[in-house]
């Protein structure tokens, strides 16, 4: 079944990315102490062809990603994407330590990105879920950094596994202390999204 | 490569190349480029394959989306009925799993390859070229011409390797 996106229900969706992700990114602040801003959440439509040009214009940009799995009443992938410039800055304010290359990315570098996107992820949610009532659980997140079509290939091939179609609830965040520029992307399974919708009453 | 044309296989794309140009796919990682050469037409058909069955209700989708629909079409690319499949020549690149300790995993990756595998075995096709698995994504280009693969992996071992002898690619003079 093909999900109806009319505009009302587009705008609930980017309103609620909006709420989801201003938690995440003050949560994202707390822990840094620097101050992060937030793009519009983009809602798209996204299948096999349509694969946005997402995060780096080059698509053999090497990336640090990680992918969750969440659970419950609106089921789907939460996943954030940094291109590896960024990430230096993350793990140059977290552990004033930074990695020279993919040969020195050890479990503590890879930590600290498990931890952005646990605390982000997890505020995201929680703002949903105060909003929906919906119960839901989010799985420890799975590590990668790699090119990044490779990276964001793997996270929507594993989203579309099992459905037609998928929607894309995505933006940006940066600072303007740091050279950074982080992507989160929530692909959510779409045939719970009436779910949601009969909840917001639209 | 120079100056030949690059076709590159989006994502459940199909390319195709005659006697010249170069065939190839970007940032491969739990999808599989699969690749069939006919030495009989010098002509080479690439699937960028992302899923490994078809999905009940996707019949719209591109044929090149799941392993069970691209080699189809490849050998319908390729002018080949199935019963004389056992001429043509395979190269298969990507199948990755990128993310490591998922606590549920598909194993997209993986099975991708298994399913392109026992397909290509149940057409008698035989691989000359195989650089899968692992944990890590890749680009790759393929120069009809030349027989020439070069594969490029980030944090990985990179390779060429020349496939002329292997696909039968008769050299013509420059």
């Amino acid at each position: 079944m093909t999900t109806t996106l009319n505009e009302l229900r587009t705008d609930a969706l980017r309103e609620i990315g909006n709420i989801g992700l201003g938690g995440a990114v003050t949560a994202l602040s707390d822990l840094t102490g620097v101050l992060f801003t937030l793009d519009t959440p983009r809602i798209h439509p996204m299948n096999a062809q349509s694969l946005p040009e997402l995060c780096c214009a080059n698509p053999e940009t090497l990336v640090v990603g990680t992918v969750s799995r969440v659970n419950g009443d609106w089921p789907g992938e939460g996943a954030f994407l940094f291109p590896w410039e960024s990430a230096q800055v993350l793990w140059h304010i977290l552990v004033q330590m930074q990695p020279t290359g993919l040969d020195d990315l050890n479990e503590l570098y890879q930590s600290v990105i498990n931890e952005v996107s646990n605390i982000m992820l997890g505020n995201y949610l929680q703002a949903i879920s105060q909003m929906t009532g919906f119960t839901l659980h989010m799985e420890p997140p799975a590590f990668a950094a790699d090119m990044a079509m490779a990276v964001l290939s793997s996270i929507l091939v594993e989203a579309l596994y099992g459905q037609r179609e998928l929607l894309a609830i995505e933006t940006a965040f940066k600072t303007p202390e740091h050279e950074f520029k982080g992507h989160f992307l929530y692909l959510p399974e779409t045939g719970n999204l009436e779910k949601l919708f009969a909840i917001l009453g639209i | 490569m120079g100056k030949a044309e690059v076709k590159l296989a989006g994502m459940g794309e199909i390319v195709f190349a005659r006697g010249a140009g170069v065939l190839g796919c970007i940032g491969l990682g739990s999808c599989v480029g699969t690749l069939l050469f006919d030495p009989r037409t010098q002509s080479a058909a690439l699937a960028h394959v992302m899923l490994p069955e078809l999905h009940e209700g996707d019949a719209g989708a591109l044929p090149g989306k799941y392993a069970t629909t691209a080699l189809p079409a490849l050998l319908q690319k390729l002018d080949t009925p199935p019963a004389f499949a056992s001429r043509l020549k395979a190269i298969l690149v990507g199948g990755g799993e990128l993310f490591q300790n998922r606590s549920q995993t598909l194993r997209i990756g993986e099975r991708n390859v298994e399913t392109i595998q026992r397909l290509l075995r149940e057409l008698r096709i035989g691989v000359v070229f195989e650089h899968t698995r692992g944990n890590f994504g890749r680009s790759f280009e393929f120069d009809v011409a030349s027989g020439l693969i070069r594969v490029r992996a980030m944090g990985s071992t990179s390779a060429e390797k020349d496939l002329s002898a292997a696909l039968g690619i008769v050299r013509r003079a420059a």
